[in-house]
Protein backbone atom coordinates (compact mmCIF):
# COMPACT_ATOMS: atom_id res chain seq x y z
CA UNK A 1 0.00 0.00 0.00
CA UNK A 2 2.64 2.44 1.04
CA UNK A 3 4.66 1.26 -1.91
CA UNK A 4 1.88 2.10 -4.22
CA UNK A 5 1.27 5.33 -2.76
CA UNK A 6 4.81 6.24 -3.32
CA UNK A 7 5.02 5.06 -6.87
CA UNK A 8 1.89 7.62 -7.48
CA UNK A 9 3.59 10.32 -5.75
CA UNK A 10 6.42 10.20 -7.34
CA UNK A 11 5.04 9.98 -10.60
CA UNK A 12 2.76 12.89 -9.63
CA UNK A 13 6.35 14.50 -8.60
CA UNK A 14 7.24 13.76 -11.89
CA UNK A 15 4.48 15.15 -14.19
CA UNK A 16 3.35 17.73 -11.96
CA UNK A 17 6.11 21.00 -13.07
CA UNK A 18 4.65 19.61 -16.78
CA UNK A 19 0.73 20.03 -15.50
CA UNK A 20 1.35 23.14 -14.37
CA UNK A 21 3.31 24.76 -17.15
CA UNK A 22 0.29 23.08 -19.64
CA UNK A 23 -2.29 24.97 -16.66
CA UNK A 24 -0.48 28.03 -16.83
CA UNK A 25 -0.04 27.94 -20.93
CA UNK A 26 -4.13 28.26 -20.63
CA UNK A 27 -4.62 30.96 -18.07
CA UNK A 28 -4.28 35.13 -17.83
CA UNK A 29 -4.26 37.55 -15.01
CA UNK A 30 -2.73 35.78 -12.04
CA UNK A 31 -2.70 37.66 -8.94
CA UNK A 32 -2.69 36.97 -5.25
CA UNK A 33 -4.33 35.11 -3.35
CA UNK A 34 -5.49 33.40 -6.15
CA UNK A 35 -4.61 29.79 -6.16
CA UNK A 36 -5.65 29.48 -10.44
CA UNK A 37 -5.52 32.29 -12.94
CA UNK A 38 -8.21 34.21 -12.82
CA UNK A 39 -9.11 33.45 -16.71
CA UNK A 40 -8.85 30.72 -18.76
CA UNK A 41 -8.25 31.30 -22.31
CA UNK A 42 -6.93 30.08 -25.61
CA UNK A 43 -5.66 33.28 -27.25
CA UNK A 44 -1.92 32.35 -25.75
CA UNK A 45 -1.88 28.92 -28.04
CA UNK A 46 -3.60 31.27 -30.63
CA UNK A 47 -0.56 33.38 -30.68
CA UNK A 48 1.25 30.79 -31.95
CA UNK A 49 -0.59 31.34 -35.15
CA UNK A 50 -1.64 34.10 -35.50
CA UNK A 51 1.67 36.62 -34.79
CA UNK A 52 4.48 37.06 -37.35
CA UNK A 53 7.15 37.09 -34.71
CA UNK A 54 5.10 34.49 -32.36
CA UNK A 55 5.91 31.08 -31.43
CA UNK A 56 5.35 28.66 -34.65
CA UNK A 57 7.70 30.76 -36.24
CA UNK A 58 10.30 29.60 -33.06
CA UNK A 59 9.02 26.16 -32.81
CA UNK A 60 9.94 25.98 -36.78
CA UNK A 61 12.95 27.31 -36.45
CA UNK A 62 14.24 25.08 -33.79
CA UNK A 63 13.04 21.90 -35.68
CA UNK A 64 15.19 22.77 -38.53
CA UNK A 65 18.15 24.31 -36.32
CA UNK A 66 17.94 20.67 -34.54
CA UNK A 67 17.36 18.28 -37.00
CA UNK A 68 19.69 19.54 -39.48
CA UNK A 69 22.62 19.08 -36.39
CA UNK A 70 21.19 16.12 -35.31
CA UNK A 71 20.88 14.41 -38.68
CA UNK A 72 24.25 14.40 -40.57
CA UNK A 73 25.88 14.96 -36.67
CA UNK A 74 25.11 11.67 -35.90
CA UNK A 75 25.90 10.07 -39.56
CA UNK A 76 29.28 12.01 -39.46
CA UNK A 77 30.30 10.98 -36.25
CA UNK A 78 28.93 7.44 -36.45
CA UNK A 79 31.83 7.18 -39.57
CA UNK A 80 34.64 9.44 -37.97
CA UNK A 81 34.92 7.51 -34.77
CA UNK A 82 35.29 4.44 -36.51
CA UNK A 83 38.40 6.15 -37.67
CA UNK A 84 39.26 7.72 -34.15
CA UNK A 85 39.27 4.68 -32.82
CA UNK A 86 40.72 2.01 -34.86
CA UNK A 87 43.66 4.97 -35.02
CA UNK A 88 46.83 3.64 -33.39
CA UNK A 89 46.43 7.65 -31.86
CA UNK A 90 43.04 6.57 -30.53
CA UNK A 91 43.60 8.20 -26.98
CA UNK A 92 44.81 11.50 -28.31
CA UNK A 93 42.04 11.87 -30.64
CA UNK A 94 39.37 11.32 -28.22
CA UNK A 95 41.06 13.84 -25.64
CA UNK A 96 40.95 16.53 -28.55
CA UNK A 97 37.46 15.33 -28.98
CA UNK A 98 37.25 16.29 -25.18
CA UNK A 99 38.23 19.80 -25.29
CA UNK A 100 35.05 22.12 -26.81
CA UNK A 101 33.68 20.61 -22.89
CA UNK A 102 36.17 22.65 -20.50
CA UNK A 103 34.72 25.46 -21.86
CA UNK A 104 31.20 26.64 -21.08
CA UNK A 105 29.49 26.75 -24.49
CA UNK A 106 29.01 30.85 -23.91
CA UNK A 107 32.50 30.81 -23.30
CA UNK A 108 33.30 28.70 -26.47
CA UNK A 109 30.65 31.13 -28.50
CA UNK A 110 32.40 34.09 -27.06
CA UNK A 111 36.13 32.40 -28.52
CA UNK A 112 34.48 31.98 -31.96
CA UNK A 113 32.22 35.09 -32.66
CA UNK A 114 34.95 36.95 -34.63
CA UNK A 115 35.40 34.33 -36.59
CA UNK A 116 31.69 33.90 -37.29
CA UNK A 117 31.30 38.25 -37.74
CA UNK A 118 34.14 37.70 -40.33
CA UNK A 119 32.93 35.05 -42.09
CA UNK A 120 29.34 36.28 -42.46
CA UNK A 121 27.75 33.76 -40.40
CA UNK A 122 26.99 35.50 -37.36
CA UNK A 123 23.05 36.18 -37.31
CA UNK A 124 22.46 33.12 -39.62
CA UNK A 125 20.41 29.74 -38.99
CA UNK A 126 23.40 28.34 -40.69
CA UNK A 127 25.88 30.09 -38.32
CA UNK A 128 23.73 28.99 -35.34
CA UNK A 129 23.93 25.36 -37.12
CA UNK A 130 27.69 25.46 -37.70
CA UNK A 131 28.39 26.45 -34.16
CA UNK A 132 26.57 23.86 -32.22
CA UNK A 133 29.02 21.32 -34.21
CA UNK A 134 31.41 22.47 -32.34
CA UNK A 135 30.08 20.94 -29.24
CA UNK A 136 27.83 18.15 -30.78
CA UNK A 137 30.24 17.04 -33.31
CA UNK A 138 32.65 15.78 -30.32
CA UNK A 139 29.69 14.77 -28.77
CA UNK A 140 29.10 12.33 -31.47
CA UNK A 141 32.46 11.08 -31.70
CA UNK A 142 32.64 10.47 -28.16
CA UNK A 143 29.41 8.46 -28.24
CA UNK A 144 30.42 6.10 -30.90
CA UNK A 145 34.24 5.53 -29.81
CA UNK A 146 32.71 2.83 -27.27
CA UNK A 147 30.96 1.00 -30.20
CA UNK A 148 33.78 0.96 -32.36
CA UNK A 149 35.66 -2.40 -30.56
CA UNK A 150 37.52 -5.05 -31.22
CA UNK A 151 34.40 -7.17 -32.15
CA UNK A 152 33.00 -4.72 -34.94
CA UNK A 153 36.27 -4.80 -36.43
CA UNK A 154 36.05 -8.37 -36.58
CA UNK A 155 32.80 -8.43 -37.94
CA UNK A 156 33.86 -6.11 -40.06
CA UNK A 157 36.54 -7.88 -41.25
CA UNK A 158 34.56 -11.16 -41.70
CA UNK A 159 31.94 -9.24 -44.23
CA UNK A 160 35.01 -8.32 -46.33
CA UNK A 161 36.54 -12.21 -46.16
CA UNK A 162 33.43 -13.08 -46.98
CA UNK A 163 33.35 -11.37 -50.28
CA UNK A 164 31.73 -7.75 -48.85
CA UNK A 165 32.58 -4.39 -49.95
CA UNK A 166 33.49 -1.47 -47.28
CA UNK A 167 29.45 -0.32 -48.46
CA UNK A 168 28.56 -3.37 -48.15
CA UNK A 169 29.41 -3.70 -44.27
CA UNK A 170 28.14 -0.57 -43.57
CA UNK A 171 24.59 -1.21 -45.29
CA UNK A 172 24.14 -4.79 -44.16
CA UNK A 173 25.77 -5.45 -40.79
CA UNK A 174 27.67 -1.89 -39.19
CA UNK A 175 24.14 0.25 -39.34
CA UNK A 176 21.98 -2.46 -38.67
CA UNK A 177 24.48 -3.61 -35.18
CA UNK A 178 24.41 0.11 -34.33
CA UNK A 179 21.16 0.90 -35.06
CA UNK A 180 19.40 1.61 -31.47
CA UNK A 181 23.25 3.37 -30.59
CA UNK A 182 22.13 5.50 -34.01
CA UNK A 183 18.75 6.47 -32.31
CA UNK A 184 20.32 6.90 -29.22
CA UNK A 185 22.81 9.30 -30.50
CA UNK A 186 20.45 11.10 -32.60
CA UNK A 187 17.86 11.62 -29.48
CA UNK A 188 21.12 13.40 -27.58
CA UNK A 189 22.29 15.67 -30.35
CA UNK A 190 18.98 16.65 -31.03
CA UNK A 191 17.95 17.58 -27.38
CA UNK A 192 21.61 19.30 -27.28
CA UNK A 193 20.63 21.56 -29.93
CA UNK A 194 17.34 21.99 -28.67
CA UNK A 195 17.73 23.18 -25.35
CA UNK A 196 21.20 25.06 -26.68
CA UNK A 197 21.42 28.63 -25.21
CA UNK A 198 24.71 30.03 -24.79
CA UNK A 199 26.24 29.59 -28.19
CA UNK A 200 22.65 30.56 -30.17
CA UNK A 201 22.33 33.77 -28.62
CA UNK A 202 25.95 34.87 -29.25
CA UNK A 203 25.91 33.44 -32.81
CA UNK A 204 22.78 34.23 -33.51
CA UNK A 205 22.79 37.68 -31.88
CA UNK A 206 19.61 38.13 -31.30
CA UNK A 207 18.12 37.07 -34.97
CA UNK A 208 18.07 33.85 -34.67
CA UNK A 209 15.09 33.07 -32.01
CA UNK A 210 15.07 29.07 -31.17
CA UNK A 211 12.15 28.18 -29.15
CA UNK A 212 14.75 28.02 -26.18
CA UNK A 213 15.70 31.52 -26.58
CA UNK A 214 11.80 32.69 -26.49
CA UNK A 215 11.70 30.77 -23.17
CA UNK A 216 13.92 33.08 -21.73
CA UNK A 217 12.80 35.89 -23.28
CA UNK A 218 8.99 35.75 -21.99
CA UNK A 219 10.83 34.73 -18.49
CA UNK A 220 13.13 37.87 -18.65
CA UNK A 221 9.66 39.87 -19.79
CA UNK A 222 7.58 38.15 -16.53
CA UNK A 223 5.21 37.10 -19.73
CA UNK A 224 4.83 33.97 -17.22
CA UNK A 225 1.73 32.63 -19.44
CA UNK A 226 3.62 32.93 -22.82
CA UNK A 227 6.76 31.07 -21.10
CA UNK A 228 4.20 28.70 -19.78
CA UNK A 229 3.05 28.04 -23.30
CA UNK A 230 6.28 28.74 -24.57
CA UNK A 231 7.89 25.55 -22.10
CA UNK A 232 4.97 23.18 -23.24
CA UNK A 233 6.40 23.14 -26.97
CA UNK A 234 9.73 23.29 -25.77
CA UNK A 235 9.41 19.93 -24.26
CA UNK A 236 6.91 18.42 -26.40
CA UNK A 237 9.57 17.35 -29.36
CA UNK A 238 11.91 15.80 -26.95
CA UNK A 239 8.69 14.32 -24.90
CA UNK A 240 7.64 12.57 -28.78
CA UNK A 241 11.59 11.38 -29.36
CA UNK A 242 11.00 9.63 -26.05
CA UNK A 243 8.27 8.02 -26.74
CA UNK A 244 9.62 7.36 -30.20
CA UNK A 245 13.05 5.56 -28.34
CA UNK A 246 10.71 3.29 -25.80
CA UNK A 247 8.81 2.26 -28.39
CA UNK A 248 10.73 1.55 -31.17
CA UNK A 249 14.37 1.04 -29.72
CA UNK A 250 14.76 -0.23 -26.59
CA UNK A 251 11.32 -2.47 -26.71
CA UNK A 252 13.66 -4.06 -29.83
CA UNK A 253 9.83 -3.55 -31.49
CA UNK A 254 11.50 -1.66 -34.30
CA UNK A 255 14.01 -3.95 -36.33
CA UNK A 256 13.80 -7.64 -37.66
CA UNK B 1 49.17 -26.09 -55.48
CA UNK B 2 46.32 -23.67 -54.53
CA UNK B 3 47.80 -21.87 -51.99
CA UNK B 4 51.44 -20.82 -51.50
CA UNK B 5 53.11 -18.16 -49.34
CA UNK B 6 56.93 -17.04 -49.77
CA UNK B 7 59.02 -15.31 -47.10
CA UNK B 8 56.40 -13.53 -45.34
CA UNK B 9 57.75 -11.03 -42.65
CA UNK B 10 55.83 -9.16 -40.27
CA UNK B 11 57.07 -6.75 -36.99
CA UNK B 12 55.30 -5.16 -34.12
CA UNK B 13 57.39 -2.39 -32.88
CA UNK B 14 60.20 -4.20 -32.18
CA UNK B 15 59.03 -7.83 -32.34
CA UNK B 16 59.34 -9.96 -34.95
CA UNK B 17 56.70 -11.97 -35.42
CA UNK B 18 57.08 -13.35 -38.87
CA UNK B 19 60.37 -14.41 -39.96
CA UNK B 20 60.54 -15.55 -43.69
CA UNK B 21 57.21 -18.24 -43.01
CA UNK B 22 56.25 -19.85 -45.63
CA UNK B 23 53.65 -22.41 -46.33
CA UNK B 24 52.51 -24.28 -49.26
CA UNK B 25 48.56 -26.15 -49.33
CA UNK B 26 47.07 -28.66 -52.38
CA UNK B 27 44.29 -28.46 -52.85
CA UNK B 28 41.82 -30.31 -50.80
CA UNK B 29 44.30 -30.40 -47.91
CA UNK B 30 43.72 -28.87 -44.24
CA UNK B 31 46.75 -27.84 -42.56
CA UNK B 32 47.06 -27.88 -38.85
CA UNK B 33 48.98 -24.92 -37.44
CA UNK B 34 50.36 -25.90 -33.52
CA UNK B 35 52.14 -22.82 -31.75
CA UNK B 36 52.27 -21.25 -28.44
CA UNK B 37 50.11 -18.03 -28.03
CA UNK B 38 51.46 -14.90 -29.45
CA UNK B 39 53.81 -17.44 -31.47
CA UNK B 40 52.21 -15.64 -34.73
CA UNK B 41 49.45 -17.76 -36.33
CA UNK B 42 46.55 -15.30 -36.55
CA UNK B 43 49.16 -12.64 -38.24
CA UNK B 44 49.49 -14.91 -40.60
CA UNK B 45 46.36 -16.32 -41.16
CA UNK B 46 45.07 -12.48 -41.76
CA UNK B 47 48.29 -11.95 -43.73
CA UNK B 48 46.79 -14.65 -45.81
CA UNK B 49 43.11 -13.40 -46.10
CA UNK B 50 44.44 -9.73 -46.97
CA UNK B 51 43.57 -8.11 -43.49
CA UNK B 52 46.60 -7.43 -42.43
CA UNK B 53 49.54 -6.50 -44.70
CA UNK B 54 52.74 -7.65 -44.64
CA UNK B 55 56.44 -5.99 -44.30
CA UNK B 56 57.59 -8.40 -46.80
CA UNK B 57 56.58 -11.39 -48.76
CA UNK B 58 54.11 -12.91 -51.17
CA UNK B 59 51.03 -14.53 -51.50
CA UNK B 60 50.24 -16.96 -54.38
CA UNK B 61 46.52 -18.36 -54.84
CA UNK B 62 46.33 -20.87 -57.92
CA UNK B 63 49.74 -19.45 -58.94
CA UNK B 64 48.55 -15.51 -59.30
CA UNK B 65 49.74 -13.32 -57.06
CA UNK B 66 47.19 -12.32 -54.39
CA UNK B 67 49.50 -9.83 -51.99
CA UNK B 68 47.72 -6.79 -52.94
CA UNK B 69 44.52 -8.25 -53.68
CA UNK B 70 42.13 -6.42 -51.17
CA UNK B 71 40.65 -9.46 -48.80
CA UNK B 72 36.93 -9.38 -50.24
CA UNK B 73 38.63 -10.66 -54.34
CA UNK B 74 40.59 -13.05 -52.29
CA UNK B 75 38.34 -15.85 -51.94
CA UNK B 76 39.57 -16.87 -49.04
CA UNK B 77 37.47 -16.90 -45.50
CA UNK B 78 38.77 -15.80 -42.44
CA UNK B 79 36.98 -17.62 -39.24
CA UNK B 80 37.40 -16.50 -35.37
CA UNK B 81 37.73 -18.18 -32.06
CA UNK B 82 34.27 -16.71 -31.65
CA UNK B 83 31.36 -17.60 -34.13
CA UNK B 84 30.79 -13.56 -34.43
CA UNK B 85 26.85 -14.31 -36.27
CA UNK B 86 25.42 -10.98 -37.58
CA UNK B 87 22.71 -9.97 -34.54
CA UNK B 88 20.09 -8.98 -36.41
CA UNK B 89 20.08 -11.95 -38.76
CA UNK B 90 18.29 -15.55 -38.19
CA UNK B 91 20.49 -18.38 -38.90
CA UNK B 92 19.04 -18.79 -42.17
CA UNK B 93 19.88 -15.53 -43.30
CA UNK B 94 23.24 -15.18 -41.27
CA UNK B 95 23.89 -18.85 -43.78
CA UNK B 96 22.99 -16.98 -46.55
CA UNK B 97 24.82 -13.46 -46.07
CA UNK B 98 27.65 -14.32 -48.45
CA UNK B 99 25.05 -15.11 -51.22
CA UNK B 100 23.34 -11.90 -50.77
CA UNK B 101 26.12 -9.90 -51.16
CA UNK B 102 26.30 -11.69 -54.63
CA UNK B 103 22.59 -11.20 -55.33
CA UNK B 104 22.22 -14.81 -55.98
CA UNK B 105 18.46 -16.26 -56.87
CA UNK B 106 16.58 -16.71 -54.62
CA UNK B 107 15.57 -19.95 -55.33
CA UNK B 108 19.78 -21.18 -55.63
CA UNK B 109 20.11 -19.41 -52.34
CA UNK B 110 17.16 -21.36 -50.80
CA UNK B 111 18.65 -24.59 -51.91
CA UNK B 112 21.88 -23.94 -50.72
CA UNK B 113 21.29 -22.91 -47.40
CA UNK B 114 18.67 -25.55 -46.93
CA UNK B 115 21.18 -28.19 -47.77
CA UNK B 116 23.82 -26.74 -45.56
CA UNK B 117 21.52 -26.63 -42.56
CA UNK B 118 20.92 -30.24 -43.37
CA UNK B 119 24.55 -31.19 -43.53
CA UNK B 120 25.12 -29.13 -40.06
CA UNK B 121 22.52 -30.81 -38.05
CA UNK B 122 20.46 -27.18 -37.74
CA UNK B 123 17.23 -28.06 -39.83
CA UNK B 124 14.82 -26.89 -37.39
CA UNK B 125 17.11 -23.75 -36.37
CA UNK B 126 16.38 -21.60 -39.53
CA UNK B 127 14.24 -18.89 -37.84
CA UNK B 128 16.32 -18.45 -34.01
CA UNK B 129 18.08 -15.78 -33.58
CA UNK B 130 22.14 -16.16 -32.75
CA UNK B 131 20.91 -15.60 -28.99
CA UNK B 132 18.68 -18.85 -28.97
CA UNK B 133 21.65 -21.23 -30.23
CA UNK B 134 24.43 -22.71 -28.12
CA UNK B 135 27.98 -22.50 -28.43
CA UNK B 136 28.25 -25.13 -30.76
CA UNK B 137 25.22 -24.37 -32.70
CA UNK B 138 26.41 -20.99 -33.25
CA UNK B 139 29.83 -22.28 -34.51
CA UNK B 140 28.10 -24.73 -36.52
CA UNK B 141 26.21 -21.61 -38.13
CA UNK B 142 29.53 -19.71 -39.32
CA UNK B 143 31.26 -22.58 -40.70
CA UNK B 144 27.61 -22.90 -42.83
CA UNK B 145 28.01 -18.79 -43.52
CA UNK B 146 31.75 -19.16 -44.62
CA UNK B 147 30.60 -22.51 -46.82
CA UNK B 148 27.66 -20.92 -48.19
CA UNK B 149 30.47 -18.69 -50.24
CA UNK B 150 32.01 -22.00 -51.67
CA UNK B 151 35.53 -20.24 -51.07
CA UNK B 152 38.75 -21.17 -52.34
CA UNK B 153 40.39 -21.42 -48.78
CA UNK B 154 39.02 -20.99 -45.29
CA UNK B 155 41.13 -20.42 -42.14
CA UNK B 156 40.05 -21.22 -38.71
CA UNK B 157 41.31 -19.36 -36.16
CA UNK B 158 41.19 -21.68 -33.13
CA UNK B 159 37.50 -22.01 -33.66
CA UNK B 160 37.23 -24.43 -31.02
CA UNK B 161 38.69 -22.56 -28.27
CA UNK B 162 35.53 -21.09 -26.69
CA UNK B 163 33.74 -24.58 -26.28
CA UNK B 164 33.59 -27.22 -23.74
CA UNK B 165 34.94 -30.27 -24.06
CA UNK B 166 32.63 -32.58 -25.44
CA UNK B 167 31.09 -29.84 -28.16
CA UNK B 168 34.34 -29.47 -29.14
CA UNK B 169 34.90 -32.59 -29.69
CA UNK B 170 31.74 -33.67 -32.10
CA UNK B 171 32.80 -30.13 -33.65
CA UNK B 172 36.00 -31.45 -34.79
CA UNK B 173 34.22 -34.64 -36.01
CA UNK B 174 32.14 -32.53 -37.65
CA UNK B 175 34.32 -30.00 -39.55
CA UNK B 176 36.29 -33.09 -40.81
CA UNK B 177 33.34 -34.82 -42.16
CA UNK B 178 32.03 -31.54 -43.56
CA UNK B 179 35.66 -30.37 -45.48
CA UNK B 180 36.03 -33.78 -46.75
CA UNK B 181 32.07 -33.74 -47.95
CA UNK B 182 32.53 -29.94 -49.62
CA UNK B 183 36.53 -30.91 -50.62
CA UNK B 184 37.52 -27.82 -48.46
CA UNK B 185 41.17 -26.49 -48.51
CA UNK B 186 41.93 -24.63 -45.53
CA UNK B 187 44.15 -23.79 -42.45
CA UNK B 188 43.43 -24.96 -38.85
CA UNK B 189 45.35 -22.81 -36.20
CA UNK B 190 44.91 -24.73 -32.34
CA UNK B 191 46.58 -25.06 -29.52
CA UNK B 192 45.71 -29.02 -29.11
CA UNK B 193 47.96 -31.15 -30.15
CA UNK B 194 45.04 -33.76 -30.46
CA UNK B 195 42.69 -31.34 -32.28
CA UNK B 196 45.56 -30.77 -34.96
CA UNK B 197 45.84 -34.31 -35.65
CA UNK B 198 41.70 -35.28 -35.78
CA UNK B 199 41.26 -32.09 -38.01
CA UNK B 200 44.06 -31.54 -40.00
CA UNK B 201 45.36 -33.44 -42.63
CA UNK B 202 48.93 -32.24 -42.51
CA UNK B 203 50.43 -30.46 -39.32
CA UNK B 204 52.80 -27.52 -39.37
CA UNK B 205 54.07 -25.96 -35.88
CA UNK B 206 54.94 -22.36 -35.82
CA UNK B 207 57.90 -20.89 -33.66
CA UNK B 208 60.64 -18.14 -33.61
CA UNK B 209 58.35 -16.82 -36.39
CA UNK B 210 58.79 -19.41 -38.52
CA UNK B 211 57.00 -22.30 -40.18
CA UNK B 212 57.92 -26.21 -40.35
CA UNK B 213 55.92 -28.40 -41.72
CA UNK B 214 55.68 -31.73 -41.92
CA UNK B 215 54.55 -33.94 -44.66
CA UNK B 216 53.13 -36.78 -42.91
CA UNK B 217 51.31 -37.07 -39.08
CA UNK B 218 54.10 -39.66 -38.60
CA UNK B 219 56.91 -37.09 -38.64
CA UNK B 220 55.59 -34.64 -36.84
CA UNK B 221 55.01 -37.68 -34.29
CA UNK B 222 58.69 -38.52 -34.44
CA UNK B 223 59.95 -35.19 -33.96
CA UNK B 224 61.44 -35.08 -30.71
CA UNK B 225 60.47 -30.94 -30.26
CA UNK B 226 57.42 -30.73 -30.77
CA UNK B 227 56.21 -32.34 -27.54
CA UNK B 228 53.97 -35.15 -28.73
CA UNK B 229 56.21 -38.00 -27.67
CA UNK B 230 56.70 -36.43 -24.11
CA UNK B 231 52.68 -36.46 -24.05
CA UNK B 232 51.85 -39.90 -25.30
CA UNK B 233 54.76 -41.14 -22.49
CA UNK B 234 52.77 -39.16 -19.83
CA UNK B 235 49.33 -41.04 -20.68
CA UNK B 236 50.88 -44.39 -21.39
CA UNK B 237 52.50 -44.29 -17.93
CA UNK B 238 48.81 -43.54 -16.50
CA UNK B 239 47.74 -46.59 -18.05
Amino acid sequence: MAGRFLKYAFIALLLFPFAFLLMLSFGRGWGYPHVFPEQWTLENWRFILESQAGLGHSVLLSLLVSLGVAVPVTLASFWVSRAVSYSPYRRRWLVLAYLPYVLAPVVLAACLQAFFFRGGLSGKVWGVMAAQLFITFPYGVIFFSGFWNRRMQAMEQLVATLGGSRAQAYIRVLIPVAREALMTCFFQIFLISWFEYGLTTLIGVGKVQTLTLKVFQYVNEANIFLAALAGCLLVLPPVVLLWLNRRYVFSGAGGR
Amino acid sequence: MLLHAVDITKRYGREDVLRAAGLHLQSGEMLSILGRSGSGKTTLLKILAGLEAPDSGQVFLEGRDISGLPPNLRGIVYLYQEPLLFPHLNVFENIAFGLRLRHLPRQDVNARVTQLLDNLELPGHAGKMPHQLSGGQRQRVAFGRALAVQPKVLLLDEPFGALDAETRASMQVLLQQITRQYGITGIFVTHGIKEAIVVGSRIALMRDGGLKAYETIQAFIDDPTTGVRDEMDFWKGLS
